[in-house]
């Protein structure tokens, strides 16, 4: 479904943030990318949506290059990816209500039916009653959540959360955690980025070092044997 | 969309208030020139429709001679049209024109009535162009049954350049009108241009999410249009009943003065009309501003 061959992305100060990464994920796993601020984790997110392009390689979605995307395609595409961002990219004049109501205006979804839809996201993200609040007004878990809900209510293909669980409680952590389990269980393909290695078990996992991956579950180059061959090394 | 719209321009009202009022001001006073412009064509035709050249005839003309007069006038192919005014028919045009007044009609002068012997016949021409007076005031001028003054002169009255200066003035404030339209017009445009910069480059965090979240162009710009439409729209409005209050307010002054040439008050279908068309016109206006600012920030 999303096949990263041999890129590169070299920002113009000359930085390398990807370094010849290559990675293929199948409709409807969940990927766990790990790595140290830097390592190239949010840019990963970001050219999946075409906010970057790569300086060399290809991406591909579903069969389609997103370099080769005329701009009038690139909505499609960022419709097909939901994103949560880093930074939540909540509307800070619009309550949570009209923030999760824009990602489905602007699919057309039926105006009669934007209400309903709202109302159940925020169920099932669990802030039923937030909806006529202001992101000023939320906490840094009810700001995740909210952001949760705007990526998904447009019912993605595929889910990228970029450090959804940093800055959070251990327990609202957990909680966030559980909420993109569900979310995957009901069929999404997602990706989510993290320094938190509780949430490994059981998922595929890509470690990032410096813009390169040094480990991938599901290759032979194990992430942990990696982590602990590494450790070795300093040790010495 | 439109509650969108709306809410920006609640948000600034400021903003607003400087968009709607520079296009209002231009709307006042492409209306009140679209006002002139049409009362100066009227006056133009008035002028155009009337008798433009009178010559008065002595006591003692013959019928045959009129016809003669009024022959060699209409074979130069310059004359509209020529008629003869008898005496009788003069004072009944005389007793209209000055209505009941008793003090023109002589009924209160030692002077006496006015009657049909006092005022001359007269022979009436509407010339095609008013070049063409100078030919024809040379045939009356040559004609024996016109009268002349005691000092030789003959009674001819033509307002040789009543109509061409009318003419003058009417392309003249036409020009003028289309000029400060055209300037104020590009000051609406150029205000609502900026007006709806300032807001896209303020909103640039929004816009710029709702791009990451999949919205095409034509979904982020649209309530920035409708706002500019709306700017041009009530601006139009605005402008057209401030023109219309004038309009009225001058209505008694102007309807003393122009009697018989324009019909005053104007008929309200004709301002409906004026309003349609401003409204359309600088809501059009307001979109096209509304473009250039959002293609400017669509093309980055």
């Amino acid at each position: 479904m999303i096949v990263f061959d041999q890129v590169t992305k070299v920002y113009s100060t000359g930085n390398t943030i990807l370094d010849n990464v290559s990675f293929h994920i199948k409709e409807g796993e969940f990927v766990v990318l790990t790595g140290a601020s830097g390592a190239g984790k949010t840019s990963i997110g970001r050219l999946l949506i075409r906010d970057l392009l790569p300086t060399s390689g290809s991406i591909t979605i579903e069969g389609a290059d997103l370099a080769k995307l005329k701009p009038g395609q690139l909505p499609d595409l960022r419709r097909k990816v939901g994103v949560v961002f880093q930074d939540y990219k909540i509307i800070p004049d619009k309550t949570v209500f009209e923030n999760i109501a824009l990602a489905l205006e602007i699919i057309n979804y039926p105006g009669k039916q934007i209400a309903d839809r709202v109302h159940h996201l925020l169920d099932l993200v669990g802030i039923p009653e937030k909806d006529n609040l202001f992101p000023i007004q939320l906490s840094g878990g009810e700001l995740q959540r909210a952001a949760i809900a705007r990526a998904i209510v447009s019912e993605p293909k595929i889910l990228f959360a970029d450090e959804p669980t940093g800055n959070l409680d251990d327990a609202t952590a957990k909680d966030i955690y559980q909420l993109l389990l569900e979310i995957h269980n009901l069929g999404t393909t997602v990706i989510m980025s993290t320094h938190n290695e509780k949430f490994l078990p059981g998922h595929r996992h890509i470690h990032l070092e410096k813009g390169k991956i040094v480990g991938d579950s599901a290759t032979s180059a194990h992430p942990k044997k990696h982590n602990e061959q590494r450790a070795m090394k300093n040790d010495k | 969309m439109i509650n969108t719209a709306l809410k920006n321009i609640r948000r600034s009202p400021y903003q607003a208030l400087a968009a709607v009022s520079m296009t209002g001001l231009t709307v006042f006073v492409v209306s009140l020139f679209a006002l002139v412009s049409l009362a100066s064509q009227l006056i133009l035709t008035s002028f155009e429709t009337k008798p433009q050249v009178i010559a008065y005839l002595a006591d003692e003309h013959k019928p045959e001679e009129v016809n003669q007069l009024i022959g060699d006038l209409t074979t130069t192919g310059l004359v509209k049209q020529a008629t003869y005014v008898s005496k009788d028919e003069a004072l009944k045009i005389y007793k209209e024109s000055v209505g009941n007044d008793p003090l023109l009609l002589g009924t209160v002068t030692d002077l006496g009535i006015i009657t049909a012997d006092v005022l001359p016949a007269s022979v009436e021409i509407t010339a095609k162009s008013p070049d063409n007076f100078p030919t024809l005031v040379s045939i009356l001028e040559r004609s024996k049954i016109v009268s002349s003054t005691p000092n030789g002169q003959k009674e001819i009255d033509f307002p040789q350049d009543v109509i061409s200066e009318l003419t003058a003035w009417t392309r003249a404030i036409r020009t003028a009108g289309l000029i400060l339209a055209s300037i104020l017009s590009f000051n609406s445009v150029i205000t609502i241009m900026i007006i709806i910069s300032m807001k896209i480059a303020n909103r640039r965090y929004e816009i710029g999410t709702m791009k990451l979240l999949g919205a095409k162009g034509a979904f982020i710009i649209k309530p920035y249009l409708i706002e500019s439409i709306l700017y041009g729209a009530v601006g139009g409005v605005i402008g057209w009943l401030a023109s219309y209050i004038a309009l009225l307010y001058s209505t008694p002054f102007l309807a003393t003065r122009l009697v018989g040439i324009i019909p005053l008050p104007v008929d309200p279908l004709i301002m409906l009309a004026l309003l349609a068309v401003l409204v359309v016109s600088f809501s059009s206006l307001g979109l096209f501003s509304g473009l250039l600012a959002a293609v400017r920030f669509l093309k980055r």
